[in-house]
């Protein structure tokens, strides 16, 4: 195999090694190639996935942004289940975006289930390479022999050969175009708790985060930017700004005005010391309470999605009908890492070290705003400390660009805790308006559920003929079968910028639906869990379009699980220590997916004191990846649910955010976190996805042990002062 | 202004604003970036280094009281990386994205400096000033348990 030969020879030259090393990627049609690296002296990045070094090392590209979902371990893991490794020889190693790493975006928690797809074959292929390498020198079948543990081995015969010792032979075989994956009976790094990758950096202080880059002759840059959304720059006075000791310049860009400085104090404090005029937008400049009541008010134009069975007949056929109506507020993402990127413009590239969740996107964009070609924009991901959403946008990326084209030298704009709060792409607000018809037993026979929901404005401009099918999620979905369903969306012109928030529009719709169906059990006198079981359909399966949209059976198994490990049928003492104690019940389908069951127990005291003491969750994600991720992801979503429930939430006035920072945006801390257990159905399915999973069903769960504990039911968040 | 500091055990000479808040310090004049910024006004925690031995939001100590005194960030709290609050964080893979986990560690560290074996409530009121958004806080009250076994 003449290619495999030079491309082996060009790599000793290439890696600098002196050493012989196995490499696998896929090129964009995801064939499976042995790739040749460039013959040029400049720093060069072939397309690979996995490089086997002789000392039997492994480097596995992490092409998927981490942000604390995992990805770093999760989908080297996958690689390297595939490839029968011994996983604590892998090195993750960060690529750039270009044509050969051309679909980096993270966002969905989907990285998992592309993985399992698209680079499982990856890893199975160079498997069968290092397995027939052997088998060649040892006079065997391959198929008789088998690789796990960083190990080829032939049973029948005793032999064994590290994977090391076989890179020079396997780099010589042909790269098999459909290798055998791995079936769920042979040996695996799976069901196992992997630890964090990055865990030993993080603890030393050494893991770099984009806000800790730094690059020789770097400034510091912070923005002055409208604070009213649709503001213009009117002037502004950059004398005082540049009094400020290691203010270098003060330069107006699209977005305001930047303060370049040496260091980042002295760029936030010639910020300060900016005079600027902003001009208001003109019309009216309204509240967050208006822009709820929009909603509400919008609920009678929704148009008409999913409809099953003959809703008007059976709300017609009702002994008795209930509605209740639901409201979300806007939240923000408040990550711990503030935005900031750094930018370099030069010689007509530009160079760009950032952490974003669409590095591709990214590279694309400044290209076209700079006019120059994408493979002249070199950029350098880095770890994120938290995004939630918002480092989909790559509006923070651009504007540096804009700051970098206009000075000399690499430029990292820091944004302060407070413009992360003010210029952040909200969560939207949402009203749910929910209808049941009950029969004489007490059953829903009839529902409609009506949602009212602002667009996000990152996405796409606002259409006003917009579809309805697959929206909105919690409604289209709606897992339980009803005589007559009956669902609706209005859908307006968001009036601040938003954009995709962890689990985006499920919550706020999730909330709705379990919330009014634990309503109708308490009409009806019937156990929550108990009328889950009876509504929703067995087997219950729908696929459309190839894709999974609903298994009924999937969904009862953990509603089933949750109960049990929750204790549910058990006793459970609502009043002590002079609280009042409570547990509620939710569940969500997530697009088919993931199942998820929750069990919330709280209690509420004298003052109306709210706390949760527990949160039980029974989760099938399909085939587990890392427990300790997919437990770490339950324990991360519940938080993440639980801050934007109890106490806090986004609001406007005048059309300027109001909360700037964690002082009166209040997160829940370590005194109020619940015990968090996650229980997981066994499951060989392909996997799922775990990144937003968790959030839905937790509102609701709460808001009904709330009821539990106290018989008052919340229909607005947060639960105090909502 | 010339400020003489005493950094993880090594004199260091900045010249800077004397009201230069201690982080920016650290971060962009000494290429300390392992303690974070967060939030500016103390209320997140991710700034926290030791000063003589006691946990301090570096965002809110101008460089000039810093002066004279002992400051540790985490780069110097263990030669090796090993000291028990960080070897019991990797024992219990505690740290999601890890942004918010220096400052944990170090106000763990001083936590456990003062009191050896920390109740829950003792541990909340120590810790409950340092905010994590990717929701770790069980892990992190198991890793500061076995950090006290580990001591």
């Amino acid at each position: 195999m003449s290619d495999a030969l030079v491309t082996r020879r060009s790599f000793l030259r290439w890696t600098g090694l002196g050493g012989v090393a196995l490499v696998i990627g896929v090129d964009q049609r995801d064939r499976l190639i042995v790739p040749m690296p460039a013959t040029t002296a400049a720093p060069f990045e072939p397309s690979q996935w996995i490089r086997i070094d002789e000392s039997g090392e492994i480097t596995i590209a992490a092409a998927n942004m981490e942000m604390g979902q995992g990805v770093r371990t999760s989908i080297p893991l996958i690689i390297a289940d595939e490839l029968g490794a011994d996983f604590s020889r892998v090195r993750v190693v960060h690529v750039s975006p270009g044509p050969r790493y051309d679909d980096m975006r993270t966002s969905g928690s989907s990285a998992v289930a592309d993985a399992w797809t698209r680079l499982r074959p990856v890893g199975a292929a160079a498997r069968e390479m290092l397995i027939a390498a052997a088998a060649t020198g040892w006079g065997v079948d391959p198929s008789t022999c088998s690789a796990f543990n960083g190990i080829v081995s032939h049973p029948a015969s005793g032999r064994t050969a590290s994977f090391g010792s076989l890179v020079e032979a396997a780099a010589r075989q042909a790269v098999p175009a459909s290798p055998r994956l791995r079936t769920r009976d042979e040996p695996s790094l799976y069901g196992r708790r992997v630890l964090r990758v990055d865990g030993p950096d993080i603890v030393r202080g050494s893991a770099q985060f984009g806000l800790d880059v730094r690059v020789p002759g770097m400034r510091f840059a912070a923005v002055a930017r409208a604070p009213q959304y649709g503001a213009t720059l009117v002037r502004f006075t950059a004398a005082t700004s540049r009094a400020v000791p290691g203010v270098r310049a003060v330069i107006t860009i699209p977005s305001g005005v930047a303060v370049v400085a040496d260091r980042t104090w002295a760029a936030f404090r010639g910020r300060d010391a900016l005079q600027v005029e902003w001009r208001e937008r003109p019309g009216a400049l309204l509240d967050s309470a208006h822009y709820l009541s929009a909603l509400e008010a919008a609920l009678p134009r929704g148009k008409q999605g999913r409809r099953d069975g003959n809703p008007a007949a059976a709300f017609a056929g009702a002994a008795r009908t209930l509605q209740a109506t639901y409201v979300a507020p806007f939240q923000p993402h408040a990550a711990m890492e503030p935005l900031n990127c750094i930018a370099h413009v030069r010689d007509g590239r530009c160079e760009i070290w950032v952490g974003t969740q669409a590095p591709n996107e990214a590279q694309a964009e400044v290209a076209t705003l700079l006019g120059i070609a994408p493979d002249r924009v070199t950029l350098h991901p880095q770890l994120i400390g938290g995004s939630f959403g918002r480092r989909l946008t790559n509006d923070f990326i651009l504007e540096a660009v804009e700051v970098a084209r206009r000075v000399e030298g690499p430029v990292q704009v820091v944004w302060s805790r407070a413009d992360d709060f003010h210029h952040d792409k909200y969560q939207p607000g949402q009203v749910n308006r929910m209808t049941a018809g009950l029969d004489a037993n007490g059953l829903p026979v009839a529902w409609r559920h009506e949602t009212a929901d602002y667009h996000l404005t990152t996405f796409e401009a606002y259409d006003p003929n917009y579809a309805v099918d697959g929206n909105p999620w919690g409604a289209y979905d709606t897992p339980y079968e009803f005589g007559g369903l009956d669902v609706k969306l209005a859908l307006l012109e968001a009036p601040v910028p938003t954009g995709a928030w962890r689990s985006v529009s499920y919550p706020a719709a999730v909330f709705a639906r379990e919330s009014f169906l634990d309503e109708v059990a308490r009409a009806s006198r019937r156990d929550p869990v108990d009328l889950r079981l009876a509504l929703i359909p067995s087997p219950g399966i729908l696929i459309r379009n190839g894709v999974p949209r609903a298994n009924g059976d999937r969904l009862r198994e953990v509603v089933r699980l949750a109960a049990e490990r929750a204790g549910w049928n058990q006793p459970f003492q609502r009043l002590r220590d002079g609280r009042r104690w409570g547990r509620g019940f939710a569940c969500n389908s997530y697009h088919g997916g993931t199942m998820v069951a929750q069990v919330a127990e709280v209690s509420v005291g004298a003052a109306n004191d709210i706390r949760v003491h527990r949160v039980v969750s029974a989760v099938d994600c399909g085939q587990v990846i890392n427990h300790a991720g997919l437990e770490g992801q339950f324990e991360s979503g519940v938080i993440w649910a639980l801050t934007s429930c109890m106490r806090s939430r986004m609001d406007f006035t005048g059309g300027r955010a109001v909360q700037a920072n964690f002082n009166d945006y209040r997160v829940i801390r370590m005194n109020e976190a619940p015990v968090i257990e996650t229980h997981a159905v066994a499951s060989t399915l392909r996997p799922f996805g775990v990144g937003e999973q968790p959030v839905p069903a937790v509102w609701p769960a709460v808001a009904s042990a709330i009821f539990d504990a106290t018989g008052r039911r919340i229909r607005k968040l947060p639960f105090i002062s909502g | 202004m010339l400020v003489n500091l005493t950094v993880n055990g090594a004199r260091r000479s900045v010249d800077a604003d004397p009201a230069t808040p201690l982080l920016w310090i650290l971060r962009d004049d000494l290429g300390l970036t392992g303690t974070k910024y967060g939030c500016g006004i103390g209320a997140c925690g991710a700034c926290t280094v030791h000063v003589d031995g006691v946990a301090t939001r570096s965002c809110g100590l101008p460089v000039s009281a810093a002066a004279g005194k002992r400051i540790v960030t985490i780069e110097g709290l263990d030669p090796a990386g090993a000291h028990p609050v960080q070897r019991a964080w990797i024992a219990e893979d505690v740290a999601q994205c890890g942004y918010c986990q220096v400052g944990q560690i170090m106000t763990a560290a001083a936590l456990l400096r003062v009191n050896r074996k920390p109740t829950d409530a003792q541990i909340d009121g120590a810790m409950s000033g340092n905010i994590c958004r990717c929701g770790t806080y069980q892990r992190i009250r198991k890793a500061v348990h076995l950090a006290s076994e580990l001591l």
